[in-house]
């Protein structure tokens, strides 16, 4: 962790947590919440304008400016509704399934830092609820609890359609939980550190500017380029831990109604989709500390020596937060939904190994920066091509088999099948053919209609 | 408050108050909501999709989803020994061997990973 | 003693997280014994290590405590879960020993376990000089764990993996069956079985829809004309609209 001593006078470090009053703490967990719940607010209003945008319709208008109020109208809507039980409902855990999902949402966002230090009532203190040392953990861990809230409400509901999808789900949440895991490794092997804001100020520390030909070129030191797969992997994965359109396969509406949330209603039933888009702001703000720089300004911004100090960082980390929400509602505004198989595949038999062998190749390729004795280099290099030559040989070779004939594969049809038309059989044209050829014939021209009919209906008249 | 437990005291604080929210909230929901509603037949009924409920209340789910768990255990467990590595790999001290040592043991994993592909486990059918 | 100068070190913070949780993972263990139902077993045994995790946190070991919580906590007990859901949910454990003298077995070899146990950490305890958290903890504390993982432990890390893949193999071929394609029922073999005497092989009939009526409460009729009460859902004869609902509503003209 090379911090440059330009930063350290905003850069909050772990150091400086931990000792605010308790109202200072206070006011940040209750932000925090608010957070939350305006991000769920105004995220259901952004998706459904900026999806409604890309279907070529208005989206809400109605209630407040821009249809602003729509969803704190349904909010209310939901409050004012009836809390139904269903019958078959285990009542304990079917009342504190939709509460863990929101606590684990809640938690995970207090580890983000939202800007550099501030003075906030006198007091200087990070624009951050709490930092730890192992705070990329506490958001892992997290949202690995946050599984429970969904497996749990498909359960407690007594009911086949949530089983399914709360089971679906949860599979579908472990299986990108350990992409997700694996893609932060390479993030803490460049940082050095599990800390957000420790790894924010790393990403700072790891700019680099070169003059070439008297131009001055900088490229920024975000993870999102130094280490690129990581990032792809991180997003995918987000997109499928939170159950987002092409990967919501558990609430695919067409297969299991709504999934595990089938069964509930009224405030519950908000709670969920409170907890749903607090996750996807989450993973956005995760994304955005973890490898788009966190709160500090991009590239041409940061010239200006005031943009990195202060609330000013509130705004850039927003930005950003709000360009990965928007890349969230394309993709659902854009891909169709996947089947379960091939997510399952994509998961498993693609980011995983993926990711395992990006892991050893950039240990290998640090290690390799740092030796200076040629031994270690030549055997890791040696290493690395044994391993590319061994996954060469045992590659499964798959040769395609050459087409049987037609014939063969009739015959080696069970007894008792379908029958087949034969395999001489002249098709005749369709009568809706004959009429799309009459139709295309010049209305003024009489006497025409006779030579269509002749034309198109000799094979018939052969029969 | 030292500034190592002040840090987890601020997590603590954050469940105190959710628990104090939804607490509000279901308080809210409860005066809000309709005091006296209907109860007309099937209203509490399970729902599937508007037709008579069959069968029992649960559905057994299908083995593979265990074997999906135990790979989550697996790589859980992988990632939380590469996170310790992946933080002091490169300090002085370590270096090349620490970086053999666990190429060997993501190798073994990996072999795990490469029988179920083999054994056709990952093919969800 | 040990005890007398490890107490003295705890600070106020400690004591509080200690005297609210300890007694809820203690709860959550007794709970976990007593609970009918077998996934309410296991979530009271995530309350028990979920407590254990924040225990790790406050004596200073965060990320074994994290540890605790993504690996125990969530992967682990989600296992559990998984498996148990596998039984379903309504499989509540019988009352009848299968085996004879086995409670009086698990008794003994629990008391022979806890003996174990205490008199383990007993002697750790009392030979071990504590160094104390700031040497532990120099250069943080994952790092202190990383250096003694990779330095003097590092076989017993290599075992773990080993140990790690035995266990999913042996669960992989447990769990999976895979059928030979000969095994698969085909598409003919499908429709005998379908269309078989004494299989209904149509859809229920739909309810009957007709100039009179166009209620789906209005049994359909079958080929030789009489009702069937099959198309009628069984939820539906009981509704009956109430004068309120059937009164003009003011809108027809």
């Amino acid at each position: 962790m090379t911090t440059p001593a330009v930063y350290l006078a905003q850069d909050p470090t772990l150091a400086d947590f931990g000792h605010d009053p308790w109202w200072i703490s206070l006011i940040k967990v209750v932000a925090a919440f608010v957070f939350a719940v305006l991000a769920t607010l105004l995220g259901v209003w952004f998706e459904r304008r900026v999806v409604g945008f890309m279907q070529v319709r208005p989206g809400p208008n109605q209630v407040g400016p821009f249809g602003l109020l729509q969803t704190l109208a349904d909010g209310l809507k939901m409050a004012f509704k009836e809390d139904i039980l269903p019958k078959g409902a285990d009542k304990v855990v079917y009342f504190f399934a939709p509460t863990i999902s929101v606590i684990c949402a809640v938690t995970a966002l207090a580890v983000i830092p939202f800007g550099p230090m501030v003075s906030m009532f006198g007091h200087q203190t990070p624009l951050q609820v709490t930092d730890v040392s192992v705070a990329v953990l506490v958001i892992l861990a997290a949202s690995s609890m946050g599984i429970y809230g969904i497996v749990l409400g498909g359960w407690a509901s007594g009911s086949t359609y949530p089983l399914l999808g709360g089971l679906r789900s949860s599979a579908q949440m472990i299986s990108y939980e350990v992409a997700m895991g694996l893609s932060i490794v390479a993030v803490f092997m460049t940082a050095g550190t599990m800390s957000t804001s420790g790894i924010v100020a790393a990403q700072a520390g790891s700019d680099r500017s070169a003059s070439l030909g008297g131009f001055e070129f900088f490229a920024p030191g975000w993870y999102a380029i130094l280490l690129l797969p990581s990032f792809i992997i991180y997003f995918i994965s987000a997109v499928g831990e939170t159950n987002r359109a092409p990967f919501d396969l558990p609430e695919a509406e067409s297969e299991l109604v709504a999934g595990f949330m089938t069964e509930y209603s009224s405030l519950k039933f908000a709670l969920f989709m409170l907890a749903e888009y607090v996750n996807m702001v989450t993973v956005s703000a995760v994304a955005t500390t973890l490898f788009l720089g966190g709160w500090r300004a991009p590239w041409p911004i940061s010239i200006w020596d005031g943009a990195n100090s202060g609330w000013f960082g509130l705004i850039w980390f927003f930005a950003k937060v709000i360009l990965l929400v928007f890349v969230f509602v394309w993709l659902r505004g854009t891909l169709p939904r996947l089947r379960y198989d091939q997510f399952m595949r994509l998961g498993w038999r693609v980011l995983l190994p993926i990711n395992l062998v990006w892991i050893l190749a950039l240990a290998g390729i640090r290690v390799l920066q740092k030796e200076n004795s040629d031994a270690v280099r030549w055997g890791i290099i040696g290493g690395a091509l044994l391993v590319i030559l061994l996954i060469t040989l045992a590659w499964p070779d798959r040769r395609k088999q050459p087409p049987r004939p037609l014939q063969e594969q009739v015959n080696a049809r069970p007894q008792g099948s379908f029958p087949l038309p034969p395999m001489d059989l002249v098709v005749p044209p369709s009568p809706r053919a004959r009429r799309g050829v009459a139709q295309r014939q010049p209305a003024n021209v009489g006497g025409g209609a006779p030579d269509v009919v002749d034309t198109t209906s000799t094979e018939e008249k052969e029969d | 408050m030292t500034g190592y437990l002040g840090s987890y005291a601020t997590l603590g604080l954050l469940l105190v108050a959710s628990v104090l929210i939804f607490v509000g909230a279901f308080t809210a929901n409860r005066l809000l909501s309709p005091a006296d509603p209907a109860e007309p037949a099937g209203k509490r009924a399970t729902y599937e999709s508007g037709v008579d409920p069959v069968g029992g209340d649960w559905a057994q789910m299908q083995i593979r989803y265990y074997v999906y768990a135990y790979l989550y255990v697996l790589f859980a467990v992988e990632a939380v020994f590469l996170f310790p590595w992946a933080v002091i790999f490169d300090r002085p001290g370590f270096g090349a061997t620490t970086v053999v040592e666990m190429a060997i043991f993501v190798a073994v994993l990996a072999l795990g990973i490469l029988y179920a592909w083999r054994k056709k486990i990952l093919d969800w059918t | 003693m040990t005890n007398i100068a490890l107490a003295a070190t705890v600070t106020t913070g400690e004591a509080v997280t200690f005297w609210i949780l300890a007694p809820l993972a203690l709860l959550g263990a007794i709970g976990m014994v007593v609970a009918r139902n077998a996934v309410h077993s296991a979530l009271w045994l995530v309350l028990t290590m979920l407590c254990l995790g924040v225990f790790y946190v406050v004596q200073a070991g965060p990320f074994i405590g994290m540890v605790q919580i993504i690996v125990y906590t969530g992967a682990i007990m989600m296992l559990f879960l998984f498996v148990l859901m596998l039984v379903g949910r309504d499989a509540s454990d019988s009352l009848i020993e299968t085996l004879r003298g086995q409670r009086v077995a698990a008794v003994l070899v629990g008391l022979g376990f806890a003996g174990l146990v205490g008199t383990l950490v007993a002697r750790a305890v009392g030979d071990t000089t504590a160094v104390g958290l700031e040497a532990a903890n120099q250069n943080g504390n994952v790092q202190g764990i990383a250096a003694l993982l990779f330095t003097n432990y590092v076989f017993a890390f290599e075992a773990t993996s080993a140990l790690l893949i035995t266990a999913a193999v042996g669960a992989m071929v447990l769990a999976h069956i895979h059928k030979p394609k000969s095994e698969r029922l085909g598409q003919p073999e499908t429709m005998r079985l379908r269309f078989r005497p004494g299989n209904y092989p149509a859809p229920k009939p739909g309810p009957g829809v007709y100039a009179t009526s166009d209620s789906v409460a209005t049994p359909g009729r079958l080929p030789d004309g009489t009702l069937t009460q099959r198309s009628v859902p069984e939820i539906l004869p009981t509704r009956e609209l109430s004068p309120r609902e059937t009164a003009p509503k003011g809108t027809e003209k």
